[in-house]
């Protein structure tokens, strides 16, 4: 999955945002990220958990795997929705 | 009257019957019409009194607060939106004082409510802001249940804490539940029931979530008249940019300072309500504000909610009597207004003088974003 980094800092983010938490700048580019931590997972009409990018951001995505929190999991996306496997 | 922080007080509070099965042809407008009329009929105040309009909501959209003064017929020479969900009774309370302070205004409605009817609701959770129609809505989440399941896991894991615990709070809001003609669900419920009650999503099962209501809340504000008085308002949104761990609100950052102005503390408020859109928040809430000094979460709720029970949440709360959208921003207000004012009938808290009331919400991306408190004082 893609997420946001900033080009005058490096500080990444995900979701988008306008500018930059740390510095301020809004030119960001994207940078992919394979795999990520799975923290925290519920099965409600999917499984959803929290992922821990290994650049900081913790996203919701999508899993579609029976991964257990603590696992690692690699990251794809599905449109833009975040996939976690 | 500029200058005197005390200027402003509530005179009026109510609450439209909260429903699960609204009447036929109920919109966004009639109910907060509704409760327009009765909070001025509650105040004995005429219709040409007000000259200013407060009005939060989700649904009424895509009217705004000029459309409901024209509908009503009110002349305001003060309106304001505030569409910000959980916070949005406060944040109103918060303008239309300082409104009142300055001679803007003297005597201000503030509306809440929404109806919702067919998918509104999930059209609703699925459109809440830009970020949860692009990144979240297509997992699906399918609305805050799973974020909050996510975090009441992390809560439990980090306070040792069992579903029991939570079923505490539920318990204890139930009762107070049957005392309030009001609620949505007024029937008994013991530990036994809450626990056996169906899974939604791991730890949340259906009664850690809030019933989706039609209603609509209101207030007035007056610069005359005996009413409310607030000690201390604070707020702080964004606190931490959606990369906390969700279980810490704004309100832990501003606590010191709602007490230091209110020259009360936690062990002075006589009633308290914390916005209960789950009881993670709720607990979440009451440690910021300093109930729980010792961090002892179970125990604070083994204690506070059973043994010698704190007066929390006295209207049920929204998990018993109903979260009627943007209004459950302002029902912990009305409520407690009701009780400062000792109008709450058979759960009326004896000798009510001070209470506290916060509001928490608007889920960005993994958490609410806003939250404010007020120290709120009997005439
Ligand atoms: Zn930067």
């Amino acid at each position: 999955m893609k997420v946001f980094v900033c080009t005058s800092c490096g500080r990444a983010v995900f979701p988008h945002r306008l500018l930059c938490p740390d510095c301020g700048s809004s030119e960001w580019r994207e940078e992919r990220v394979e795999h990520g931590v799975l923290e925290a997972a519920v099965e409600r009409e999917v499984r959803v958990g929290a992922v821990r990018t290994p650049l900081g951001p913790l996203a919701i995505t999508r899993i579609e795997s029976d991964a257990e929190p603590g696992a690692e999991v690699s990251l794809d996306q599905d449109g833009d929705t975040p996939l976690a496997r | 009257m500029t200058g005197d922080r005390r200027a402003a007080r509530i005179v009026a509070a109510v609450e439209t019957p909260y429903t699960r099965h609204p009447a036929e042809g109920t919109t966004t407008e009639t109910l907060l019409a509704d409760a327009f009329v009765r909070v001025l009929a509650g105040a004995g105040l005429d219709r040409a009194d007000v000259d200013g309009l407060g009005v939060a909501s989700f649904t009424h959209t895509p009217d705004r607060a000029i459309d409901l003064a024209w509908k009503l017929g009110v002349r305001p020479r003060w309106l304001m939106d505030d569409g910000n969900g959980g916070a949005s009774g406060i944040q109103l309370l918060q303008h239309a004082m300082r409104a009142i302070e300055a001679g803007d205004a003297t005597t201000v409605v503030l509306l809440s409510g929404d109806h919702f009817d067919g998918d509104s609701f999930r059209t609703l959770v699925d459109n809440y802001n830009r970020t949860t129609a692009e990144v979240l809505a297509g997992i699906p989440t399918g609305g805050p249940n799973v974020l909050f399941a996510m975090l009441t896991q992390q809560q439990m894991e980090a306070h040792g804490l069992e579903r029991e615990d939570y079923g505490r709070l539920v318990v204890a809001q139930r009762r107070w539940a049957g005392l309030n003609p009001g609620a949505v669900y007024r029937a008994p419920l013991t530990l036994e029931e809450y626990l056996a009650s169906p899974i939604v999503a791991e730890p949340l099962h259906r009664l850690d979530c809030v019933p989706v209501v039609s209603g609509a809340d209101a207030l007035v504000v007056s610069a005359a008249g005996e009413g409310v008085t607030v000690r201390a308002l604070r707020a702080l949104h964004n606190h931490d940019g959606q990369e906390g761990d969700g279980l810490q609100t704004g309100i832990a950052e501003f606590a010191g300072g709602l007490w230091g102005d209110a020259d009360a503390g936690p062990e002075d408020m006589d009633v308290v309500s914390v916005y209960d859109d789950y009881p993670a928040m709720a607990l979440a809430q009451l440690a910021d504000l300093g109930f729980v000094p010792d961090g002892d979460l179970g125990g604070f709720l083994r204690r506070r909610f059973e043994d010698e029970p704190l007066a929390v949440n006295t209207s049920g709360g929204q998990l018993s009597a109903g979260q009627a959208g943007c209004a459950g921003g302002m029902h912990g207000l009305v409520e407690v207004v009701t009780q400062l004012l000792g109008r709450a009938g058979e759960r009326q808290v004896e000798s009510a003088r001070l209470a506290v009331v916060t509001g928490y919400g608007m889920v960005l991306y993994r958490y609410g974003a806003c939250a404010n408190a007020v120290v709120l004082e009997a005439p």
